[in-house]
């Protein structure tokens, strides 16, 4: 009896064996009944086509059963299949639990949430529903669709879309992503690493050249709209000023791009911009992350561009040629001969010559003068050392998004030496228990009012 | 994986079958002229609002869409004519061309005060009396609530899916690539090949919905080949184009069946009206259960 379990129940096994034998046998013949059916269709297809078009019979030589005279046969030859999504109703929100709230922003509400079927953690961006004259958000409707074409590692992946039982509450499902590069900096000791500060541009470079390459302009691209998952991926998000570059001459809006991150040509109103607005953002936020804090804080408009050209030196027509034609010029008074260049090199210390030249050349007041992104990538400043880090090493952080809290600091192994003496001289210990009768009075906790 | 951006969203084989019409009892027959119309109303629209028909082809797609499939509209629910009007909407938004609310649903009004459905284009810009097609304020309010009703609906039931690849300038490509532009027919059977590529939106095959682009160029090309006299390669060009023999039969064959479906269509309601509406729907379905009770 050693042989056999004795949950081994042999006969019933069998009858199982027999079974799915048959089963499969069955399928089989399916499969060769479905087959046969695909070719009669197909031959019937081909009757179709020649009934409808007389087309002479040379060209039946080239069917696989054609003559051996025929041109050499080249085995099944392989059509590209595109791989295409289908489409279906919209799944109620009621899939989903939500967590926590994160922001709300002027587009909407974003929170954390599980979707209840898998667990998997997202984040949901409820629209604002703002009724005007112009039905559902066209904004909205652009960020969609602009976030649907572009998938890419960099940016944010939009899983669906899910709505209540109104019509009007429509709600974004995306992945959940632990950081924002701007709550981040503000909670970080230290500037980045360069060598951080290069993976993170790299990836943002990647992402924007990939949009960029596909007709899409960003127009809001600032750290708080670039988030950073704990596995050091920079996903871009916030697609809500995005849109198609436009056919020529078409009237673009001038008021995008958050006032720190905005390009000076928007800023003196220029009406045919295009994706180089996105790569001075990039140079504002190199720059913000190399100091830690954004470089051009404007209060407005106006001091916003004395800021930029206190940064970047004055304009003049050789290095910005077409710049006095430009609406808003005209108001300025700006010193023609004064010779008053970058001060970018002699802020930035830290920074190499290479680092020191490509920020210079994104912070470009000519638009022309800037690189684009798949340029910019090219970069010298990326291959020197310190070399980008891997994104696998990159440190992780509390998420503030995930609600967890930066962990307090604690105290680390002892080292390799003698134990350090406890109580070189005398050591009190009653004033632990000194407050303990106040304590007990309270309770769990205290409002701090005032 | 990234969708390509030639691809289409197809419908799938069980959104084929039978649609939310059929299922609520509307005959495939009257289905069939509903959605006809409808499409041909959108076009109609689409020339009268300036738009390119990039922009009127992505509308059709998107109105044929909605119809499809057991979780689709159906004609008990929603008319026709506001389906149209909501698809038109949502794709000039999408596009370069934006158009107010308000030019949308005084085009639409336009186009009802015609007294049949199958009206000659050369029609479309006959100047009429404004009064047939003026919308009073009043009108217009409502009207306007009730397009962003269905517009909402229309992204609803299609989960946000309006992206439309279409086949228009891939045919171009193709032709360049065969080098159809030194032959003296080259520029009529691009025409040609164009044409049959306006009409299949208008199939009652669906083809937009079942073929991706680059076999709808193909099979528009070799159909306008055929027709216009210019020789094709004598290989199996159609592969290079990702086609292969079995889907070009079916859609040549589906290409040539529009123009004798459009004929019927025309023939069956003559100087009648089909029915846009929920209101419509419901009438005409009344006059056919009556005329076959009294048979």
């Amino acid at each position: 009896m050693a042989g056999a379990s004795r949950w081994a129940d042999e006969e019933g096994d069998r009858a199982e064996k027999d079974r799915r034998k048959k089963e499969k046998e069955e399928k089989k013949r399916a499969k060769l009944a479905k087959q046969q059916a695909e070719e009669e269709a197909k031959a019937r297809a081909e009757q179709r086509v020649q009934r409808s078009d007389e087309r002479p019979s040379k060209k039946r030589k080239l069917s696989p059963d054609g003559e051996e005279d025929a041109q050499p046969q080249f085995g099944e030859r392989k059509l590209l299949r595109f791989e295409a999504p289908g489409w279906g109703p919209c799944r109620h929100t009621s899939n989903f639990e939500t967590l926590n709230h994160i922001e709300e922003g002027s587009y909407g509400w974003v929170s954390r949430a599980k979707a209840i079927s898998t667990g998997e953690v997202v984040a949901l961006k409820k629209i604002k529903m703002d009724y005007n004259q112009d039905g559902f958000p066209i904004t909205a409707l652009r960020e969609i669709s602009i976030l649907q074409q572009a998938r890419h590692a960099n940016i944010v992946d939009l899983r669906e879309i899910v709505m209540g039982n109104g019509l009007d509450d429509v709600v974004m499902v995306m992945e959940f992503i632990e950081h924002d590069l701007k709550t981040l900096e503000e909670d970080m000791f230290d500037p980045f690493k360069p060598s951080e500060v290069k993976t993170l541009l790299r990836q943002l470079g990647s992402a924007v050249g990939f949009l960029h390459e596909n007709h899409i302009m960003h127009r809001d691209l600032k750290t708080s709209n670039i988030l950073l998952n704990n596995r050091g991926q920079l996903k871009l998000a916030d697609f809500g000023m995005a849109r198609h570059v436009p056919p020529p001459h078409a009237p673009l809006t001038q008021l995008v791009v958050t006032l720190w991150y905005r390009a000076p040509e928007l800023l003196l109103g220029a009406e045919d911009y295009g994706p180089e607005i996105d790569m001075w953002s990039i140079g504002c936020i190199f720059g913000e992350l190399l100091s830690k804090e954004p470089i051009l804080q404007g209060k407005d408009e106006v001091d916003e561009l004395s800021k930029i050209f206190a940064l970047c030196g004055l304009p003049n027509d050789k290095t910005w040629p077409g710049f006095y034609r430009l609406p808003n010029a005209k108001a300025l008074k700006i010193p023609r001969d004064t010779k008053s260049g970058s001060v970018i090199r002699s802020k930035f210390t830290f920074l190499t010559n290479a680092g020191a030249e490509l920020l210079t050349s994104l912070l470009s007041l000519n638009p022309a003068g800037r690189p684009t992104a798949k340029q910019m990538l090219q970069h010298p400043y990326f291959t020197e050392n310190p070399r980008p880090m891997p994104p696998e090493m990159f440190p992780s952080f509390p998420s503030k998004a995930g609600q967890e809290k930066r962990r307090k600091h604690s105290p680390n192994a002892p080292r390799r030496g003698d134990a350090p003496k406890i109580g070189g001289g005398e050591l009190d210990f009653s004033s632990i228990f000194a407050g303990r009768e106040e304590e007990q009075k309270g309770a769990g906790f205290q409002l701090r009012i005032g | 994986m990234r969708p390509s951006p030639l691809a289409n969203p197809l419908a799938t084989v069980a959104q084929i079958r039978p649609s939310s019409s059929q299922i609520d009892n509307i005959p495939s027959d009257l289905e069939d002229s509903v959605r006809f119309a409808g499409a041909r109303l959108t076009q109609a629209a689409g020339i009268l609002l300036r738009l390119p028909q990039e922009v009127v082809a992505q509308a059709i797609v998107i109105f044929t869409r909605f119809w499809v499939g057991q979780e689709g509209g159906s004609l008990v629910q929603f008319g026709a004519e506001q389906v149209s009007q909501a698809s038109l909407y949502l794709a000039t938004k999408l596009s370069a061309y934006p158009k107010s609310a308000k030019s949308v649903i005084n085009v639409y009004a336009y186009l009802d005060s015609f007294p049949s459905t199958f009206i000659d284009p050369e029609e479309l810009h006959r100047k009429k009396d404004p009064k047939e097609y003026y919308v009073s304020e009043g009108t217009y309010q409502t009207r306007r609530d009730a397009l962003f009703k269905v517009e909402q609906y229309v992204l609803k039931v299609l989960g946000f899916q309006l992206h439309v690849s279409l086949p228009y300038t891939l045919c171009i490509t193709y032709l360049q690539a065969l080098d159809v532009f030194r032959h003296p027919l080259g520029r009529e059977l691009a025409k040609r090949a164009n044409a049959h590529l306006n009409s299949a939106l208008l199939s009652p095959q669906l083809l937009y919905l079942t073929h991706q682009p680059s076999q709808l160029a193909t099979a528009a090309i070799y159909l306008a080949a055929k027709e216009v006299g210019v020789k094709m390669p004598d290989v199996d060009w159609w592969e290079v184009f990702d086609t292969d023999r079995e889907e070009l039969g079916f859609l040549v064959v589906g290409l040539l069946s529009v123009e004798s479906f459009a004929m019927k269509e025309k023939e069956k309601w003559g100087e009648a009206r089909v029915p846009m509406t929920v209101d419509a729907v419901e009438a005409e379905l009344q006059k056919r259960s009556t005329s076959s009770g009294v048979e």
